[in-house]
């Protein structure tokens, strides 16, 4: 993330006070957490209420954002949503958006909230009732990810009132250099007619060239915009050679990133980057690495034991701002360069972190929609799915349950601060999420969040700060739930085919459950109301 | 068999006519000349058309009214509440002025069409097979305009995001459409005054507030560059006022019936934009969105209207006395004399602007939208014409007033263009 600016510019301060609610804010960054997932899940405590927060992205900015709370314990009686930006203070915030409760479902409110400028915010949201008030922090970060194209419906219609306004002016222009100047009941006449005609000839071509002119505008208005679209930042991937392997490098190489003054990174689950390789096509391989920052654009991290072939790479970092980005490269491992012997596919990594994982197994299809994945010892990771089919954009939480092999519940240990995490990925690439049971919020964005004061105005203040209350990942309590189970609060962004990886911590080791399921597209309204995550798994 | 006008610069008129319809005819400063001939069986007398202002004339200036007074209440809107939604009172208000405009310019072409009486018939132009008055069709297509631009504006909103930019194109639709409105209405009552020749001091007058109208909604298009005092040191203010306003003063004043029309053109402004000032600064108010960095508490003014009428004063004497020169010597010598008293008085005027004594409610100066980072820049000049060194340049900013006042040439030559065919204008 970007500092605070130094100042508004004068010409900055007039169209501010021109007030026409313009996109003059600050660029805060042009990607953001996830790849192809805008919506912001979250599932946690607010005071005694657990609730489930969706903020339905807009996509564009300034927009407008939908907002949908299921209070999922307690009679609520009120619910509110405020935006906080994150360097902003308290006084910056607009005052709260009641949410408005959604008829046929006590539970569930829904609320819009204007997000004027692209940064990082902290949206408070408000609980009150049978059990008091309460709030839960919820980072979401804005930025614009589309442009709305233009329906052929739409364009026709706009076209034909073009058309008539172009006509409508020309006849105007005509009869005001016809009939308009001759006095009352004097039919025109032939030297009036001519110059009608001369007139229109001439408007018409003025209008012409004012519509070329039109043209030009618009696509250079949509050049800047798509330019300025959400894009991941890239990074390269590179096998570096060191005694007594090669391990992986990434540098971000992205001109966003080297040309702009960002916020510091903080540690989120106590590591700097959450890297991700996955193998593709088949997406047989995963491995979630923690690479150590050498400098401000440069991570190394022990390579483990993985089959040769091309990769997806995906970094996870987190700014001081609260803002989750994540970067995206790619790396090609061949056989003796880099890429593990089939005698070495069990080995360990010398000097990796200790709480990398991966996993190497059946490719992407080969599973169906098998709900049940076999861990080590005979322990199984069940996703249980219920009878109704995966839907895109549905609120409908990833509910898990683990077993050991005599098919008891078997006790989470934390891994990285959580009971679980997830990896999401759409088989073409173009979704990719990072999930735990809090859902696609970054605990570390959450604690920038919530712990910044206004005494931290210099960037790396609030860092240093939080990294003196060690571990920043402890936001989840694994035994808050029933023993062997968690939920993640998720939509599938858009339908297609998935694979999921889902990694545990079972008597010290990180287990790694993989699944494969089908989304179906969108029917109707995209947000499913009626559904209510089990009482069980409500925390 | 027709009458001819033919308008000197210093407003006397020649007729010619022949007995076979009323005439009335328009002078320059006033003067007025009517050629009553035979009159048309079953008409109403003409003595009744003049004296009185018909009803539709009344509704579009009050559509012009509406648009004007919705366009600088919305900026007012966006400034201090933040929160838009399509039924805020500001923007009924503008769509009011164009549904207004538009339904009683259609319902007068329609009862001209299909139910008008031969002197309504004769006082209209042929459209698309019907006939209505010439201000009427541009009112109609002002608020064609404007609904065009609602299902653009909404897409282009849902496609980049509420008002990325002042001027998109889709604003620039509806900003047309409004401008359409307001042209219309001046167009109805110049016709009805150019026909009454000088009998109703009514129409005269109703005209010059139109006028006034169409200044203002120019002044609002161009307050990015013109509407704050500190800019008013730098050559840029000088060259944008210099395009947009001595078209809007010169044009409409030279079909004007009334002495001192572009004085009078510009009092109007001032005191309109003068209303909207005090008026909106009453109503308590808070922003809805955030950030909010400027904490405000009432409804965010616009800024102290420019002084254009001691410019209006100037003009209104060189059309009187050097109104028989060639246009173009006349439109430069208006050009010049516009810039050159803008710049004298704007120059001080904006240093008692950015002091404190102008802080208060009569000069509402100093006031930002809640979105704005309060800094020493609401107290400086912005835009100011440096050299490479970066400082501040005479001869720079002495080049930009040349250029200004090139620019006012040619948009006053334009305006004298645009009013002799408004002078004409009769339908």
């Amino acid at each position: 993330m970007t500092a605070a600016p130094a100042g508004i510019g004068r010409r900055k301060a007039t169209a501010t006070a021109l007030g026409l609610a313009l996109a003059i804010g600050s660029w805060w960054g042009t990607s953001r957490a996830h790849v192809g997932s805008p919506d912001t899940w979250f599932e946690g405590p607010a005071g005694r209420y657990p609730v489930r927060v969706v903020v339905r992205a807009p996509g564009v900015v300034p927009g407008l954002a939908e907002i949908d709370v299921r209070v999922l314990a307690g009679r609520p009686t009120r619910v509110a949503v405020q935006p906080f930006i994150w360097n902003g203070g308290a006084d910056a915030a607009p005052p709260p958006e009641n949410a408005r409760p959604v008829r046929g479902d006590p539970r569930l409110f829904d609320a819009h909230l204007w997000f004027m400028v692209a940064s990082s915010y902290a949206v408070h949201v408000t609980v009150s009732g049978d059990r008091g008030a309460g709030k839960a922090i919820v980072p979401v970060q804005v930025v614009a990810t589309r442009r709305l194209p233009m329906s052929p419906a739409l364009g026709g219609l706009l076209a034909a009132l073009g058309l008539f306004l172009l006509a409508g002016l020309l006849t105007f222009l005509g009869a005001a250099a016809g009939e308009g100047v001759l006095p009352p009941g004097e039919p025109i006449d032939a030297s009036h007619r001519r110059l009608a005609r001369v007139v229109v000839t001439v408007s018409a071509a003025i209008l012409a060239l004012a519509l070329a002119g039109g043209r030009q505008w618009w696509n250079a208005v949509d050049r800047a915009y798509r330019q300025n679209l959400n894009r991941p930042l890239h990074a390269a991937a590179t096998l570096l050679a060191r005694a007594p392997a090669p391990v992986l490098g990434i540098a971000i190489d992205d001109p966003e990133w080297m040309g702009r003054r960002w916020t510091p990174l903080i540690p989120d689950h106590g590591k700097l980057m959450h890297l991700f390789l996955i193998r593709e096509p088949g997406l047989d391989a995963m491995a979630h690495l923690h690479p150590l920052m050498r400098d401000s654009s440069h991570f190394e991290s022990p390579l483990p034991l993985l089959p040769a072939g091309h990769y997806r790479v995906y970094a996870d970092v987190v700014h001081e701002s609260g803002f989750a980005r994540t970067l995206v490269a790619s790396l090609d491992l061949r056989p003796g360069g880099g890429a593990a012997t089939p005698s070495e596919a069990s080995g360990d990594t010398p000097g990796a972190d200790p709480d990398d994982s991966w996993y190497v197994g059946e490719p992407e299809g080969d599973r169906g929609a098998d709900p049940s994945c076999l861990l080590r010892d005979g322990a199984t990771i069940e996703w249980v799915r219920g009878p109704e089919p995966l839907v895109a954009g549905r609120d409908r939480p990833l509910r898990f349950v683990v077993r050991d092999s005599d098919g008891r519940p078997a006790p989470l240990e934390p891994y990285l601060g959580m009971p679980a995490h997830a990896v999401v990925t759409r088989v073409d690439g173009s979704v990719f999420a990072h999930l735990h049971p809090i859902g696609t919020v970054s605990p570390a964005s959450q604690m920038a969040l919530t712990l910044r004061t206004p005494a931290d105005t210099v960037p790396g203040s609030l860092a240093r700060r939080l990294a003196g209350m060690g571990s920043m990942g402890a936001m989840g309590d694994p035994a808050a739930g029933p023993p062997g189970e968690f939920a993640i609060p998720y939509g599938f962004p858009s339908p297609g085919r998935y694979r999921l990886w889902v990694q545990v911590r079972l008597r010290g080791a990180v287990e790694t459950g993989v699944f494969d399921a089908y989304v179906s597209p969108t029917a109707g309204n995209r947000i499913s109301r009626p559904l209510i995550s089990s009482p069980a798994l409500r925390r | 068999m027709i009458a001819r006008v033919f308008t000197d610069a210093i407003g006397t008129t020649i007729f010619s006519a022949r007995k076979s319809a009323p005439r009335h005819h328009l002078g320059r400063s006033g003067t007025m000349t009517t050629f009553l001939e035979e009159p048309i069986a079953a008409a109403p007398s003409s003595t009744a058309l003049r004296a009185r202002v018909p009803g539709y004339l009344a509704a579009t200036a009050l559509a012009s009214t509406s648009v004007i007074v919705g366009l600088l209440w919305d900026i007012s809107w966006h400034r201090t509440i933040g929160r838009d939604r399509f039924l805020t009172p500001a923007h009924l208000a503008i769509y009011l002025g164009g549904l207004v405009g538009g339904l009683a310019s259609g319902a007068r072409v329609l009862k001209t069409t299909f139910a008008g009486c031969p002197e309504e018939r004769a006082a209209s132009v042929g459209f698309w097979g019907f006939r209505g008055p010439l201000g009427a069709w541009l009112c109609i297509w002002g608020s064609f305009a404007m609904l065009t631009s609602a299902p653009f504006d909404n897409w282009w909103h849902n496609a980049y995001g509420l008002d990325v930019e002042i001027l998109s194109p889709p604003h620039t639709v509806l900003g047309l459409g409004m401008i359409a409105i307001e042209m219309g209405a001046m167009l109805l009552v110049l016709a009805h005054q150019n026909r009454a020749g000088g009998a109703s001091s009514a129409l005269g007058w109703l005209y010059v507030y139109c006028a006034g109208i169409a200044l203002l909604m120019a002044a609002t298009i161009a307050w990015e560059y013109t509407g704050f005092p500190n800019m008013m040191h730098s050559a840029l203010f000088y060259k944008v006022s210099a395009a947009a306003f001595p078209l809007f003063m010169i044009g409409p004043a030279r079909a004007a019936a009334i002495r001192s029309p572009v004085t009078a053109i510009a009092a109007v402004y001032t005191g309109l934009t003068l209303a909207m000032m005090w008026i909106l600064q009453l109503f308590p108010a808070t922003p809805l969105l955030g950030p909010i960095y400027n904490p405000v508490g009432h409804m965010q003014p616009p800024t102290f209207p420019l002084l254009l009428v001691v410019p209006a004063v100037a003009l209104d004497l060189l059309l009187e006395r050097l109104g028989g020169r060639s246009k173009w010597r006349l439109a430069a010598a208006l050009g010049v004399t516009f810039v050159l008293s803008l710049l004298v008085v704007q120059w001080f005027f904006a240093e008692f602007l950015l002091s404190p004594a102008a802080r208060n409610f009569v000069f509402a100066a100093d006031h930002w939208n809640y979105g704005s980072r309060l800094g020493p820049w609401r107290y400086e000049y912005w835009n100011l014409d440096r050299d490479g060194a970066g400082r501040w340049s005479g001869a720079r900013f002495a080049l930009g007033i040349v250029w200004a006042m090139a620019v006012a040439t040619v948009t006053s030559r334009v305006g004298l263009g645009w009013g002799a065919w408004m002078a004409r204008v009769r339908r």
